[in-house]
């Protein structure tokens, strides 16, 4: 039973890792954007969640009504910026560098260095479970689990049964001829970046429901973040999700099973693995 | 409280848009020198009005050259140790008359967390910039490049917190906290020593240990010597089951499968080898899963967090070396009164999250005051002449009394630490007996 | 150029390296040792990703397990078993060479590696690394081990001075490789695999040798330095050396200076390692990362090629507002020494190279000097399209020969459920024309990818030259005399139009230098008429001369059989004429030619026999005239038009 529970509660806290992963992929994916400065807009989804509860006593979900809208502006505004300026995909990669680190400095010159986590009156959901006979769902990775459908669900709906969508997918496959279409790649890049800054929010807000945040948390996500990406496909939100699910999943039995040391051991050798056997990427399904 | 928070929303705002202009939040690393204007009748200077007056220092400023972690892993106490700095080199200058006759100016570098950046700086501030005197850094994996450095040049270098006495093998290393030379065998002995005392003491112990520089010694003793004294031996050694043991990683992100299996083994008591929110986060895992273990330890936790955590925290317990309690300040005197006082006000200015004095702000302070008395009981700023200083007299301090330093335990003093346990919304000092601040509170029964 | 190049690093290692003994005589303070070692330590790492990743185009977010086996070699053996350092120290770069080689031989295997992929394979190692160092208690267990500095010899003096020495020797070391590499045919294999890796492989380049060299040196260097960083920082943590903040910066080092040459690594540590420093000691508490991430964006958006690129274009005046205010200000004994110098020289380099010249001015300079390209090659004015000479073309080495050169048997080619090849045989004898027409989707380009050895059948043989192809790589097909071309050209973005064609002599049946190889490469420029543009990026050709490029290209590994896919695609009339007549004249002097083509008036008229593929299958094969008037050719054909 031990190991169900300990895949259950892994594979929840994966569905935070493909929230977080699913805004990186799709820009990655069709804007050609390696988006660092994402794990940043996390962090300031996490900290806004953090003010806005412990300061007014707004409800940490509710928090969302501000911070996603706010996100969504800055994800945009970043994209307009990354377009203008015409950046390759790698050179995309530092100056999304350089975005992090100043957002770094900054929350950290605004909310210190030191953790900064909701008290247990402004956030009831941090030490709460649903349980089911004996199996238990802790809440703050169960709500994980849920946005993380629902995001992937959205965008997966988004992408294929939307005119933006099949605008957007045709521009990243080819762009020359998306552009001949009369594909307007700008406004359509500038909407999907705002709406992976709403889904930074999100994961931010769900982060900060089940944890203490610091400054430096984004470097803690990148390794685990790529490999969710990378794994579901570049690109591709529902393989994001599944990957999510699995790596969480495994990492929680090999915490039960071997030790919790051992889990990036096998979670990267697994991910090796699969690469050399299934380099297309492992959970990643040829875009319908 | 509430105040304050949305006025910091308002700073939000105001950096982002003005991220440019705005001034750096944060006060310059050199303390003013000049003597601070206190207004006659005001508490501090009633409270250290005991103090017989001193001349103001005159002359060329001694300047003290150190780096702090004030971004990266460690930030979130390397700025406790810098507010405490800052406090001490003012009071140093404006009440105690400076040293040796002279003001005191403090260098202070960020060292990013980053060993390497460490190294760098102090080779720097050494034979660069020529700093007479150097502070150590902070955490461990920091102290002891920084302590190379001191050794090549003959620095002399009191540290605030590195307490694996085995690593510090430089003999004008000078540590301000000490858990004693042995520190895997003292923490488990101390702490079930206290647990000892209940009605009901613990027969079972499950250790969960982070694998960290800081932590994996404390629970583990030599890694590849399971005879060495460890949590679980000393434990075994005292009649205790030993019914887990959990070694995870500092980058743990899934406690659940932790939590899960201490609650499976059911131990009487969890030995949290812990630092930062280790504890916080296994806390809540315990609780999403309906389980409260009856006694938990939690080694150098970040104070503030585990204190937001609610009913689920109460009784953890953790090791220190003095708390800002009432009865233990009652006992310390105006002095300390006045230091923690001047500190929390500072620590509210800064925004830090958590202001009372506490153990890192003990240590902090204890090793600016073995910096001071090394250099005036040597008489100059020669640090073979300090070295010796301290090796023959030790050092008198404000919180820890009086410290001695024997090089044959690598300097670390005799530890008399302290257990201290979540009691309602503070930490309170609850063994040994005669200086605790309230009872040691068992699982209830 | 290369023995100058060498003698230019010996110069320069002798010249530093006498500074650790010259320091009591100018007095400048141990930390100047320091600083410089941090910038090798930097510059070693960035040259060691460079040369696999800059170079090669494959990038690496792994150098932290380069820099962790390093260290930790060091760490245990000196810290727990008391090994002199100087002898872990080639074991942490032989261990690091060996996990480097393992990688690359898993990776490189994958027939279907793309970038991404290989980056999340690097990414992968330091995380197993790391967890591996913490489980196992005789590497670390968790705790981190202790290097204790070792003794420096009696001339060297302290342990800094020999840090400093080290670290230069590794460094030094690392950049001379860099540059023997970049100017070695492993060098030009790397730049072409970054460019198009499957066309410089079916080119005859050996992809899978140049790639493992590459990350071998990446390996060995990277070992080397990251076992100097654990005597450097004197505490070895699994967080200290398998994080990420290695990897981010030497990526950031490498992009920042250019990837494509040796300097760039150099430049970019030397940036980056003054910069923090400047800032960490300038005050700017909780201002120093806005500040570095500012700077770092802006130097990507202002110079998207990198410094080195920059720096080519003005070499001269940047060098020039380097060193004149270096020397001044050390002269005036400016700020706090040697830091303040690099630093206030550095950002006078920088104004140089970066402040915008009016264009005007630009287009007079360069009319004077010629239009710099990166590999050195003098420029000669665009001019038109000289008419094509009319001397016969020299036969290939093995014209002549007669029977079969090129067979195949049961080809059979599956996608998932789909049989693009469904059971082709095909035999072609040396001399023939042959035209391979076909329906869209009919098999052509699949067939023509197996024939060449850059797709392998699901079952079926091939032979070239009577050679079965099924264990060769593609590369030694393409040396037993077999080349093609692609429908959609698919040059050498970062080559001129000379050495593209260069690069197939280079590599070709009889290996020679990039120096007798351009001179050939002219000559192949001159069969198809592109003379004129040898000195032009890719980029700056149009479509008709890039398919003219890739036929030059494909002729310039001197095939027996040429294989042309679509070579005629989207050209006008009269550029469909005079490529008709590039193929007769090389078909003229021996090469056998398979071409596919739509237009069936051109295959009537240049093909001796035509092959007609429809759904996978052969469907007929014969005269051109014969071929035309079969029932089931012209069903294939008028069925599918009338459905469309």
């Amino acid at each position: 039973m031990i190991y169900l529970q300990a895949a259950v509660a892994g594979a929840l806290t994966g569905g935070l890792f493909a929230v977080m992963a699913v805004g990186m992929s799709l820009t990655w994916g069709m804007l050609r954007v390696i988006n660092l400065a994402h794990f940043g807009l996390i962090l300031l989804g996490a900290y806004l969640t953090f003010q806005l509860a412990t300061g007014l006593g707004i409800d940490p979900i509710l928090t969302l009504v501000v911070s996603a809208p706010v996100l969504f502006a800055v994800g945009a505004l970043m994209q307009l910026a990354f377009d203008r300026l015409g950046l390759t995909e790698f050179n995309s990669l530092i100056v999304s560098f350089g975005l992090l680190i100043i957002i770094v400095q900054l929350t950290s010159n605004v909310w210190s260095a030191d953790f900064q986590r909701m008290d247990s009156d402004v956030n009831p959901y941090a030490t709460e479970a649903v349980t089911i006979g004996p199996l238990a769902f802790p809440v703050p990775t169960l709500l994980a689990f849920v946005a993380a459908v629902l995001v992937v669900g959205a965008a997966h709906l988004g992408l294929t049964r939307t005119y933006p969508g099949r605008a957007l997918r045709a521009f990243a496959q080819d762009r020359a001829i998306a552009a001949a279409f009369g594909i307007d790649h700008v406004r359509l890049g500038t909407l999907l970046a705002g709406l992976s800054g709403a889904t930074a929010a999100t994961a931010g807000m769900l982060f900060a429901l089940g944890n203490a945040v610091i400054p430096t948390a984004p470097f803690e996500w990148v390794g685990i973040v790529f490999a969710v990406v990378i794994l579901g496909g570049i690109g591709d939100a529902v393989g994001t999700l599944l990957a999510g699910l699995v790596v969480g999943a495994v990492s929680g039995l090999v915490s039960v099973t071997l030790s919790p040391a051992a889990a990036p051991l096998v979670i990267f050798s697994a991910v090796i693995l699969a690469l050399l056997l299934r380099p297309d990427g492992v959970f990643a399904r040829r875009p319908a | 409280m509430k105040l304050v928070s949305t006025r910091r929303l308002g700073a939000v705002m105001m950096t982002v848009l003005l991220a440019a202009c705005s001034p750096a939040a944060s006060p310059s690393a050199a303390p003013p020198s000049e003597p601070a204007a206190t207004p006659p009748g005001s508490p501090t200077a009633s409270g250290a009005a005991s103090a017989p007056a001193v001349a103001p220092p005159s002359g060329e400023p001694i300047v003290v050259g150190s780096t702090l972690s004030l971004t990266g892993a460690f930030g979130a106490t390397g700025v406790i140790h810098r507010l405490v700095g800052e406090q001490f080199v003012e009071e140093l200058n404006t009440k105690r008359g400076g040293l040796l006759g002279r003001p005191v100016e403090w260098t202070l570098l960020d060292d990013e967390s980053d060993g390497a950046k460490v190294t760098q700086s102090y080779e720097r501030l050494i034979s660069q910039d020529q700093v007479d005197l150097i502070m150590g850094p902070y955490g461990t994996p920091n102290i002891l490049p920084a302590m190379a450095v001191a050794e090549r040049f003959g620095y002399v270098m009191p540290q605030h917190t590195a307490v694996i006495a085995p690593l510090l093998t430089y003999e004008c290393q000078f540590p301000a906290w000490s858990i004693g030379t042995t520190p895997n065998e003292y923490v488990p002995g101390l702490v079930l020593d206290a647990l000892e005392s209940l009605d009901t003491p613990p027969k079972t112990i499950a250790v969960v240990a982070n694998q960290n520089g800081s932590t994996d010694f404390v629970a583990n003793g030599i890694a590849d010597d399971p005879n060495d004294p460890s949590v679980a031996n000393v434990a075994k050694a005292r009649g205790l089951d030993v019914v887990a043991e959990i070694p995870y990683p500092p980058t743990t992100t899934e406690w659940a499968p932790i939590a899960a299996q201490v609650r499976d083994a059911n131990p009487d008591f969890v030995f949290n080898s812990a630092i930062g929110v280790d504890t916080v986060n296994l806390i809540q895992a315990f609780e999403q899963l309906d389980y409260s273990p009856p006694n938990l330890f939690s080694l150098f936790p970040a104070p503030g967090p585990l204190l937001g955590v609610g009913e689920a925290a109460q009784r953890t317990l953790s090791i220190s070396l003095f708390e800002a309690n009432e009865p233990l300040l009652e006992a310390a005197g105006p002095d300390v009164q006045a230091i923690v006082e001047t500190y929390e006000a500072n620590a509210t200015a800064e925004g830090l999250p958590y202001t009372t004095w506490e153990t890192q702000a003990t240590a902090s302070w204890t090793a600016w005051e073995i910096l001071v008395a090394g250099v005036t009981a040597a008489g100059s700023l020669d640090h073979e002449a300090i070295c010796d200083a301290l090796h023959a007299s030790g050092a008198d301090t404000t919180f820890l009394g009086h410290l001695t330093f024997d090089p044959a335990n690598n300097n670390f003093w005799p530890p008399d630490q302290l257990i201290k346990q979540i009691q309602g919304d503070e930490w309170v000092v609850v063994w040994p007996t005669d200086r605790a601040a309230a009872e040691l509170q068992g699982p209830p029964s | 150029m290369i023995r100058r190049g060498l003698l230019g690093f010996g110069l320069a290692y002798l010249a530093l390296a006498a500074l650790p003994f010259l320091r009591d005589a100018f007095g400048f303070p141990v930390f100047y040792l320091v600083f410089l070692s941090t910038i090798w330590f930097w510059t070693a790492q960035a040259t060691s990703w460079n040369i696999l990743s800059g170079y090669s185009g494959y990038f690496s977010f792994g150098q932290a397990a380069l820099v962790g086996v390093g260290a930790y070699t060091t760490a245990v053996l000196v810290g727990r078993q008391d090994w002199p350092f100087l002898a872990t120290l080639p074991l942490g770069g032989l261990l690091a060479a060996l996990l480097a080689l393992g990688i690359g031989a898993l990776a490189f295997r994958l027939r279907s590696l793309r970038g991404e992929i290989f980056a999340l394979l690097t990414l992968a190692v330091p995380f197993i690394l790391g967890s591996l160092a913490r489980i196992l208690p005789a590497i670390d267990g968790g705790q981190g081990i202790t290097v204790p500095a070792p003794d420096a010899p009696d001339p060297i003096g302290g342990f800094q001075e020999l840090l400093y020495l080290l670290s230069l020797t590794v460094a030094m070391g690392a950049l001379a490789t860099a540059f023997l590499v970049q100017h070695s045919r492993t060098g030009w294999a790397l730049f072409a695999i970054h460019d198009a890796e499957d066309v410089a492989e079916g080119l005859g380049i050996p992809t899978f040798r140049a790639k493992m060299v590459a990350i071998g040196l990446s390996g060995l260097i990277g070992g080397l330095a990251g076992s100097l960083f654990a005597l450097q920082i004197g505490f070895v943590t699994v967080e200290s050396v398998f994080g990420l903040t290695i990897p981010l910066f030497v990526i950031v080092m490498c992009v920042l200076g250019g990837r494509t040459s040796w300097l760039g690594p150099l430049l970019g540590a030397v940036i980056i390692v003054t910069l923090q420093d400047r800032l960490a000691s300038a005050g700017f508490q909780g201002w120093s990362l806005v500040i570095l991430g500012s700077i770092l964006a802006a130097l990507v958006v202002l110079a998207p090629d990198g410094l080195v690129a920059r720096l080519r274009a003005r070499a001269a005046p940047v060098a020039a507002a380097f060193v004149v205010p270096f020397v001044a200000l050390a002269i005036v004994g400016f700020g706090d020494g040697l830091v303040d110098w690099l630093a206030g020289a550095l950002i006078a380099a920088a104004i140089v190279a970066f402040v915008p010249v009016p264009a005007s001015l630009a287009r007079s300079v360069r009319a004077r000097v010629g239009r710099p390209t990166d590999r050195g090659t003098a420029a000669e004015p665009a001019t038109q399209r000289p008419p094509l000479t009319t001397e016969p073309l020299p036969a290939p080495p093995d014209a002549g020969s007669s029977g079969p050169v090129l067979e195949c048997a049961d080809v059979v080619k599956r996608y998932g459920g789909l049989r693009a090849l469904d059971g082709v045989s095909l035999r072609i004898d040396a001399g023939e024309l042959v035209g391979l027409v076909g329906p869209n989707g009919s098999g052509k380009t699949t067939l023509i990818g197996i024939l060449s050895g850059a797709l392998r059948p699901t079952s079926g043989s091939v032979q070239v030259a009577g050679r079965p192809t099924a264990a060769l790589s593609a590369h030694e097909v393409a040396h037993l005399g077999i080349a093609r071309t692609y429908q959609i050209p698919r040059p050498f973005g970062s080559m001129t139009v000379r050495d593209n064609v260069a690069m197939a002599v280079m590599f070709g049946r009889r290996a020679m230098s990039i120096e007798a190889a351009r001179d050939r490469a002219d000559r192949h420029l001159e069969v198809v008429g592109l003379a004129g543009r040898a000195s032009h990026r890719p980029s700056g050709i149009n479509l008709h001369e890039r398919q003219l490029l890739e036929m030059a290209r494909a002729l310039a590994t001197e095939p027996r059989i040429l294989l042309l896919d679509e070579a005629l695609a989207g050209l006008n009339p009269a550029e469909i004429d005079q490529a008709v007549e590039v193929v007769r004249r090389i078909h003229a002097s021996g090469v056998t030619i398979v071409i596919v083509e739509h237009l069936l008036r051109v295959v009537n008229q240049l093909a001796t026999r035509i092959v007609v593929l429809d759904q996978g299958r052969l469907l007929a094969a014969g005269e051109p005239a014969a071929v035309m008037r079969d029932p089931a050719v012209v069903r294939a054909y008028l069925g599918r038009l009338a459905d469309a």
